[in-house]
Formats: C-alpha cells, sequence, structure tokens
C-alpha cells in the first residue's frame, strides 16, 4: 500500500494521467469526426477529471502536481511571437482594422456577459468571474487577483466561452458568408483566447498568427481596461 | 541541439518579460511581456534564428495540452454555483454570440479590400 501512496504523491502520475488523458481526447475527437461542439480539450477534461476521480485524487493535489507540466505555458506564450513575426506583411496591412476594432470588442466581450448576468439577478462575485471571459487563463488569473471573484468559476467561463466562440465564429461566418482567414483567425482570438486560437491553427498559418494576435491584444487590453472599469463602476 | 538552444532564447525571453513586469508594475503576466519582447526583438532585427523557429514550431501544438489541467477545475466547482448556472449559462452564451458577431460586423466595416466588399445587406441580419 505505502509503494501505491509514493506513486500517488509524486507529480509524475498526474503529468502522465494528463498526456494520456489529452491524447484519449485527440483520438476520440477524430473518431468523431473532428466535431466542432466537443473540442479535444474538452474530452480531455472529462476523461481527466475520470481518472482523478478513479484514483481518488483531490483536484487540488493534482493541480498542485500537473504544475510541473503547465509551466511549459510560459514559454509556449512567448513562442506565439514567432507566428506573429512570420505573418507580419499581413498583419501591417490591416493594423488600421486592427487597432480601431480591438478595444471595443474586447470591452464589448466583457460587457454583454455582466451586463446579461446582472440582468439576470447574479451577485457581483459572479459578475466578477465572468468579466475576464475572453482572456487567454495566465492573464485572466492576474485580472480576477484584482477584481476578486472565484478563479473556478472564471476558468469555467473560459472554457464555455472558448467552446462557444468556436461554434459561434464557426456558424456566423457560414452565415454571414465570411471566408478570409485574417478575419476568422482575429475573432477566434479576440472571443475565444486559447481554445479559440488552437482552433485556428487547425484552420491554418495565416488564421493562427491573427488568432494570436487578437488573443495578445484582447489580454493586453482587458488587463489594463477590466480593473479601471471595475473601480469607477464601484462593484 | 537546434530545438534546445530555442527553448533557451524563449526562456530568456520570458525571464526578460518577468524583469520588465516587475520594474514597470505592468499588469500583463511575464509571459505575455516576453511574447511582445520577442516580437519586438525579431521586428528590429529581421532576422528569426533557426532555433526560435524550431522552438516554437514544436511548442504551439502543446498550447491546447496545456490549457487542459485548467479546464478540468469546471468539473469540480459545479456546485459552488448551484443557483446561478442558468444566469453564468445565457449570460455566457449569448454573451459570447453577441460579442462574435460585434467583432465580425466591426472588423467588416473597418477592412479594405476583399473582405468589406462583400454583401453589405447581410449585416444588419443578426
Amino acid at each position: 500500500m505505502s509503494h501505491w501512496h509514493a506513486v500517488l504523491d509524486g507529480p509524475i502520475l498526474a503529468i502522465a494521467l494528463t498526456l494520456a488523458a489529452y491524447l484519449g481526447g485527440v483520438r476520440l475527437f477524430e473518431r468523431l469526426g473532428r466535431p466542432n461542439w466537443c473540442p479535444a480539450v474538452l474530452i480531455g477534461a472529462l476523461l481527466t477529471a475520470a481518472g482523478l476521480w478513479l484514483l481518488g485524487i483531490p483536484y487540488a493535489d493534482y493541480r498542485h502536481d500537473v504544475a510541473w507540466l503547465t509551466l511549459l505555458l510560459g514559454p509556449v506564450t512567448v513562442a506565439l511571437a514567432v507566428p506573429l513575426y512570420q505573418q507580419r506583411r499581413h498583419i501591417l496591412a490591416l493594423w488600421k482594422p486592427i487597432l480601431g476594432c480591438l478595444p471595443l470588442a474586447a470591452a464589448l466581450a466583457a460587457c454583454y456577459a455582466v451586463a446579461i448576468a446582472w440582468l439576470l439577478g447574479a451577485p457581483p462575485a459572479v459578475l466578477a468571474s465572468l468579466a475576464p471571459k475572453s482572456v487567454t487563463a495566465p492573464l485572466a488569473i492576474g485580472i480576477q487577483e484584482q477584481i476578486g471573484g472565484s478563479l473556478s468559476l472564471m476558468l469555467g467561463g473560459l472554457l464555455i466561452t472558448g467552446v462557444v466562440s468556436t461554434l459561434c465564429v464557426t456558424w456566423l461566418a457560414r452565415l454571414l458568408d465570411i471566408r478570409d482567414p485574417r478575419l476568422i483567425g482575429f475573432t477566434l482570438g479576440v472571443n475565444g483566447h486559447a481554445i479559440g486560437t488552437v482552433r485556428a491553427f487547425e484552420l491554418g498559418p495565416t488564421a493562427g498568427a491573427f488568432a494570436s494576435l487578437g488573443m495578445s491584444l484582447t489580454g493586453v487590453f482587458t488587463a489594463l481596461f477590466l480593473p479601471l472599469a471595475w473601480r469607477l463602476t464601484g462593484f | 541541439m537546434t530545438l534546445l538552444r530555442g527553448f533557451l532564447w524563449l526562456l530568456g525571453f520570458q525571464l526578460l518579460g518577468q524583469l520588465a513586469v516587475e520594474w514597470l508594475a505592468l499588469p500583463v503576466s511575464p509571459a505575455m511581456a516576453g511574447l511582445l519582447l520577442l516580437l519586438a526583438w525579431l521586428l528590429v532585427t529581421r532576422r528569426l534564428n533557426e532555433g526560435v523557429a524550431a522552438a516554437s514550431q514544436a511548442l504551439i501544438p502543446l498550447l491546447a495540452m496545456l490549457i487542459m489541467p485548467g479546464v478540468v477545475g469546471v468539473f469540480f466547482v459545479i456546485d459552488e454555483f448551484a443557483g446561478h448556472w442558468t444566469a453564468v449559462m445565457v449570460a455566457l452564451v449569448l454573451g459570447t454570440l453577441l460579442s462574435v458577431l460585434t467583432t465580425f460586423w466591426l472588423m467588416r466595416r473597418l477592412m479594405p479590400g476583399d473582405a468589406a466588399s462583400l454583401d453589405d445587406s447581410k449585416e444588419s441580419r443578426p
């Protein structure tokens, strides 16, 4: 029994479980015919949760151990500078619409959700958790520290927003007859942060670069704007 | 070795980002500051070194796997907000639909050339 405990205590199990669940998620995702409504990340997350439950590992312990792996999120974020650099000509050609659209689009992404939840009578803690919904996780955690709310609810909101954005972008692009990968990628990044960006890279390098751009700009803008807006509106 | 060298570059820029965030008390994460610094460096030197290109090509596909552990947390907080799930779900789904529509609409309005020249009459339809 003590041998088993030694295995459960180390971070290797958490990392192995994560890799296995992710690979299983990707496999199932392919089997299901790459459905838009259920990204590989979501299947992988369900498999991970099931694994934790079967092994009797509390989520907090898992989160602590898997930090050895998620540490890589830092250098991967830095690496997103490379597709941005490679696509610089496309991006520079569109700098005006991008800068004109971004502040309004990013601010509205937060405002719509907060306003709707407020109208439905959600308490301030819930509103604060929903506000950073379109921001990439590492930045959103920083915002949450400033404006309050629940970290887990916020991360849940990020997940749902990412999935719903991917769906909405696919559906609305078809409805509005939008085929420009720059426009689709940018919209995916602005609204759907990392999950949208992952989807955009599936569509191609141009969409991926525009999604990275949309994600970074939205993240930076919201990180600056939201704590200020929160103080001004007095939540 | 090329890959390792590139990875070291990325870590270096993340550390620089961390320094910048600490010194200037910026409200962004060290990694995001590192991204901006690396981009500025690439734009100034106009040369993408082989290692950085190789490392980024190897790492970017891992993004989805790396955000997954945070996502798992959702299944463990469902009880906590039992009374507010309707408000939360409606706000997220409807809010996201509206914001995607707004981004598309704004970008099409502001974009020159091919994308903006598409049929305008469709835009007024929600």
